[in-house]
């Protein structure tokens, strides 16, 4: 029971956060210039006209109507359409770039966790010796340069110089996506890489200092199987939490990343709205990526409970 | 000061961001008087142009060449500094501010205010930063701008940061709140705070005069790390194209420029601005986890 408490208690929070995250993007383009029913009236339009569009699509009423009705549509995907071009629904906008734009996120966080893992718990395991100072300076690195300076350098080195891999994305040439993906889920992958290691090697010292190690060691259990299934299972737990965070790292690195290498992904399609002021398209953009780093963060809280029974017990 | 000196990364970093501060405060003017053609009293080295586009560092009196129109990269490096400086600080002050409010309204104010200062700061973190960030920037308009009296007077180059400027204020708050809230928690059940308690100070005057003293050193160490984070936020906004707008120059902009023409031929213009940024993010991530150690004796050990 105190499990089923435990778990609803935290799918609550995340309703909330997605209430809050959706309150924010309908102030947002409340406060932001003009609206539908200024670009459906046209530039010419007279100011008596615009206000008959706005009464006629119901955009004069009070705000909180409007916030309900919003949410009630967006909630079967209709997001409004689109200010610019052929005006296209907002919906088909995300359904058509979303997908990119989610295989390259996952894809870069399975690579990050197990890079980051594997480097941790090495790093961990020879602490303070060469590898462990070797990989904290690559961590450094990592954590420090930004991606949006990896990227224009990876690509001179890579593409230009070394001419092995594609500099931008281009349709339908041979090799496929991945040929295409290797540079952008690298770069990607790199920060939360750097991240996760960094949290593996500090959570992996804390758990060979305890005495079931010491046990462990005494009883003779071989140092593979002590550093992977005895030290590291009692490691992992806060690296999954900071998986689910870094997530977050993630998704906004996408942004930069779609803009370095031209991939036509969700973030590309954010940054163009905003620069046509394409207000009701950059409003479910933030939205469906700020739903998707709850829904992951929400799910790995959910995990925790599942994954560590001393969690379990100590729920309310 | 004799530990302050023992940590060799905090005394390279501060030497760095010293130089850095010196660079962008002083080096337009310089290759302004520099550069100036005698008939010429509107010259400016930052926005006019020095000669024939992309001149090779030392070519000509360019001293680290020219960009894609012909306007010298040394000047526009201290320009860029400037922005990324001015914007880093202006936005951590802003943060330093709201956040110390919030923080301390989360300790001390009645339970109905408390509530939703708390619940506010933690439904902050369920943004992704940067994301907020974009959100914002979108939604401020120049035009709006125009309007408020202080800063409409602006030259247009310091007008066009205000919304990156502002964004990110919005977005950085939350994690100094978070910090303030925890210090200020610990130290507040301290004997000293207890005493002058009991001795009849008023809670304003002791956060003010006991508590606030206390704290604020490490969190303006920690604010140092975080001023990395708003040059790096600043810095991408700029790349991507949604934040300091040409012809003012930005390190993130300075970068996608480079990266959008020919690349091959013109690797200092592309390197130049990503080294310059990663050593002042360095800089700033050393001298601010050096003071945290320094003023925060358990994170030492």
């Amino acid at each position: 029971m105190r499990i089923a408490r435990a778990l609803s208690l935290r799918l609550l929070y995340g309703l909330l956060s997605l209430l809050f995250i959706s309150f924010v993007t309908f102030v947002a383009g409340e406060a932001a210039p003009g609206d539908a029913a200024t670009i459906e009236a046209g530039e010419k339009a007279s100011l008596a006209d615009v206000q008959r569009i706005r009464h006629n699509m119901g955009l004069d009423r009070p705000w909180p109507i409007r916030y309900v009705e919003g949410l009630a549509k967006a909630s079967h995907g209709d997001f409004g359409n689109s200010y610019t071009g052929t005006k296209e629904p907002v919906g088909d906008v995300i359904e058509r770039t979303l997908p990119l734009t989610a295989l390259l996120a996952s894809l870069s966080i399975v690579l990050a966790s197990a890079v980051g893992i594997v480097l941790g718990t090495i790093s961990g395991v020879y602490r303070n010796k060469v590898p462990d100072r070797l990989i904290l300076t690559l961590s450094t690195l990592g954590v420090t340069i930004p991606t949006f300076v990896l990227a224009p350098v990876l690509v001179y080195v890579f593409a230009v110089q070394l001419n092995q891999l594609p500099a931008t994305w281009k349709y339908g040439t041979p090799g496929g996506v991945a040929y295409y993906l290797v540079l952008p889920v690298g770069i990607l992958a790199a920060r939360p890489a750097a991240l996760i290691a960094r949290l593996t090697r500090a959570s992996m010292i804390e758990s060979l200092q305890q005495e079931f190690i010491r046990t462990a060691i005494a009883k003779g259990v071989p140092r593979g199987r002590l550093y992977v299934r005895h030290a590291l299972r009692n490691a992992i737990l806060p690296v999954v939490t900071a998986i689910g965070t870094t997530f977050g790292v993630l998704l906004t690195g996408s942004f930069i990343i779609e803009s370095a290498f031209n991939i036509p992904g969700l973030g590309q399609k954010t940054i163009e709205a905003i620069k046509s002021l394409d207000m009701p398209v950059v409003q479910a953009c933030v939205f469906v990526t700020g739903a998707l780093f709850i829904l992951i963060n929400t799910i790995v809280d959910m995990l925790l409970p599942l994954l560590d029974p001393r969690i379990r017990e100590s729920q309310v | 000061m004799r530990r302050l000196l023992r940590d060799p990364l905090l005394v390279i970093g501060g030497l760095f961001l010293l130089a850095l501060v010196l660079f962008a405060a002083f080096m337009p003017a310089i290759r302004t008087a520099q550069l100036r053609p005698p008939d010429d009293p509107r010259f400016d080295a930052v926005f006019s142009q020095i000669g024939k586009p992309f001149l090779a560092p030392g070519e000509k009196g360019a001293t680290l060449g020219t960009d894609d129109i012909g306007r010298d990269v040394l000047a526009r490096l201290a320009q860029g500094a400037r922005v990324s400086l001015v914007v880093g600080v202006t936005v951590q002050i802003f943060a330093l501010l709201l956040g110390m409010l919030m923080g301390v309204l989360g300790v001390f104010a009645p339970k109905w205010l408390r509530a939703p200062v708390l619940r506010l700061t933690d439904a902050m973190f369920a943004f992704p930063d940067i994301l907020l960030a974009i959100l914002l920037v979108a939604t401020i308009s120049p035009k709006a701008l125009e309007n408020v009296p202080i800063i409409r007077n602006w030259p247009d180059e310091w007008l066009g940061v205000v919304p990156v400027v502002v964004a990110l204020g919005i977005t950085a708050w939350p994690s100094i709140a978070r910090l303030v809230r925890v210090q200020v928690a610990s130290v507040k059940d301290r004997e000293f705070v207890v005493a002058a308690r009991a001795a009849g100070a008023p809670t304003g005057y002791l956060v003010v005069k006991h508590i606030l003293p206390q704290v604020l050193p490490l969190i303006l160490a920690v604010s140092m790390v975080e001023m990395a984070g708003t040059v790096l936020a600043e810095s991408s906004l700029s790349f991507i194209g949604i934040g300091v707008q040409a012809p003012n120059p930005s390190w993130g902009n300075m970068i996608n420029n480079a990266r959008s023409g020919d690349i091959t031929a013109h690797i200092p213009l592309l390197l130049l601005p990503c080294v310059l940024l990663s050593l002042t993010i360095f800089a700033l991530n050393f001298v601010g986890d050096g003071l945290q150690a320094l003023f925060d004796p358990k994170a030492r050990q």
